[in-house]
């Protein structure tokens, strides 16, 4: 145990955000457990956006619900700024995919990024956070709709905003643009990557999209296999701030592009 | 005048025009002899008699009794069902005891309880709640146990990656993502609990609107019960009108919602 707290101090102080060490998840099955993660060491450094890249069906989604407290690990230790797991940590909130169902339908806009924030805040800074969350993600002239009312693009931001409005240190977002058309997703990206530079939160990114993994992500993992494993981690070494057309033409993404793809097992000689 | 134009395009006047077609074949039919019934009425010696009972004050102390029970025993049943409800479609250890029993008495018609309350409560107001609360819980019941079932599991986890407790949980995520369901609920009941009323002052307690039917029957004064069922029949619609209209005011989003469904 005391080994297990110095260790924890001293992630602390080399600002880790989250550290894992040969987590394992095993959910329950009809037959029995099934075996969804294996061994996943990894960790988020304070600031950076960690994507997270690989196909489906090799545990993302319950990576990132290990890492927000919703799944716990079966083996192994997850720990939030060198402290274990052990339910929803203070200051990370998840960003779902399906954000239809995340969102709650009966409340506006601009109660719906409020709801976080009730009963632990006054009133007037309250308004004053949604206000600010709703300009981050530019839908200040939408706070009276309901999410109903809206495109799933803007119904997506409005979930980011809820979140953004609690300042978290950690967004854990699970493939949060994979449902919107090219040009939503690529806009929502950049809004992204202004929100990180505005807030220094850090953020686990996971998606099934390569270019996007390489375009967001500070570093990547390449999760493959069942039960999921840490292929590789690269750094993304690409100048900021990024630009749609160009970094996506600049000869390193596209090395890393290659790089991931291999990793992932396309090509055939992975 | 803007307003009064929207209100004539709004009226049915081919439909308006069908149900004046039947009375005027009733009462000629009557009148020229076509159909022959001793205890029948005309439409016309309706029209009077319901001119007869609302001016001698006699429908209004009828109608203020039913009144009165249909909304404390329809308060009632939506209070006890909602409760049972929410705990059943949250707990699925109470709902594997509880289940069972519920569709053994559920499709039980709920009538059949009103001797039964006869024997315990006699002639009496409680007798009628009684026939009125037990069956007119069911479709609160039901509705809302579903309606809670039916939350999607992500708005559970969207409260526990915001922390929110317990009782938050409850209150800012199960209650009102239930609501349109636990709304639909307390239509249905509504208009089950007039019914029960009306059967129970009929069976039962000798008071309201039911009774009134049996009174004049018994008067042999067909025309006031024909006139009594219509108010009934009026009664109905108010309450109907008036729950739906109650509900869009208090709850906007959720008859947004309701719309949205088609329900």
């Amino acid at each position: 145990m005391t080994a297990d707290g110095l260790g924890g101090s001293t992630e602390a102080e080399a600002g880790l955000v989250f550290s894992c060490r040969g987590a394992s998840v095993e959910l329950p099955h009809q037959h029995g457990a099934r075996h969804v993660l294996d061994d996943i060491s990894l960790e988020l450094r304070r600031g950076e956006i960690l994507t997270i890249v690989g196909p489906s069906g090799t545990g993302k989604t319950t990576l990132l619900r290990l890492l927000g407290g919703l799944t716990p690990a079966t083996r192994g230790a997850v720990r939030v700024n060198g402290a274990l797991i052990d339910g929803p940590p203070a200051g990370v909130i998840i960003v779902f995919q399906d954000y239809s169902h995340a969102l709650l339908q009966w409340r506006t806009v601009g109660r719906n990024v409020a709801f976080g924030l009730e009963g632990r805040l006054p009133r007037g800074e309250i308004e004053e956070r949604v206000r600010d969350a709703l300009r981050l993600v530019r839908l200040e002239a939408h706070s009276d709709d309901y999410p109903w009312q809206l495109s799933g693009g803007m119904q997506q931001r409005v979930q980011i905003a809820r979140a953004l409005a609690l300042r978290p240190a950690v967004l854990l977002m699970d493939e949060p643009f994979a449902a919107l058309d090219a040009m939503t997703k690529a806009t929502l990206q950049d809004e992204l990557l202004q929100v990180r530079e505005q807030t220094g939160s850090s953020v686990v990114f996971v998606t099934h999209d390569i270019e996007e993994a390489v375009y967001l992500g500070d570093r990547v993992a390449v999760i493959t296999g069942v039960p999921g494993r840490i292929k590789r981690t690269v750094t993304v070494d690409l100048p900021k701030p990024r630009e749609q057309l160009v970094t996506r033409q600049l000869p390193k993404f596209l090395e890393l592009r290659y790089l991931l793809h291999q990793a992932i097992g396309h090509g055939g000689h992975a | 005048m803007r307003e009064l134009e929207r209100l004539l395009a709004r009226i049915n006047w081919l439909g308006l025009g069908t149900i004046a077609l039947a009375f005027a074949l009733w009462e000629i039919s009557l009148r020229a002899g076509f159909a022959q019934y001793q205890n029948l009425p005309t439409p016309s010696a309706i029209a009077i008699g319901l001119v007869e009972i609302m001016s001698n004050g006699q429908l209004l102390a009828d109608t203020s009794h039913t009144l009165l029970s249909v909304l404390v025993g329809w308060l009632a049943a939506v209070a006890i069902g909602v409760v049972l409800g929410l705990m059943l479609g949250a707990s699925p250890m109470l709902r594997r005891y509880s289940l069972a029993s519920i569709e053994v008495l559920r499709p039980m018609p709920g009538i059949a309880f009103a001797p039964v309350a006869l024997l315990l409560f006699g002639f009496s107001l409680q007798m009628e709640l009684m026939v009125i609360i037990l069956p007119a819980l069911w479709p609160v019941l039901i509705a809302t146990m579903g309606a809670v079932m039916g939350v999607h599991a992500r708005l559970f986890e969207v409260g526990r990656t915001f922390r929110l407790s317990r009782g938050e949980i409850l209150r800012k995520i199960m209650l009102p993502a239930a609501l349109p369901g636990v709304l639909v609920g307390a239509r249905l009941s509504m208009t089950l609990a007039l019914v029960l009323a009306v059967v129970a002052e009929m069976v039962g307690n000798p008071a309201g609107l039911g009774y009134a039917v049996v009174r004049e029957q018994q008067a042999m004064r067909p025309e006031l019960v024909f006139a009594y069922v219509a108010a009934i029949g009026a009664l109905g619609m108010i309450l109907n009108a008036a729950l739906t209209g109650a509900v869009n005011l208090l709850f906007p989003a959720a008859s947004g919602r309701l719309r949205e469904v088609g329900a």
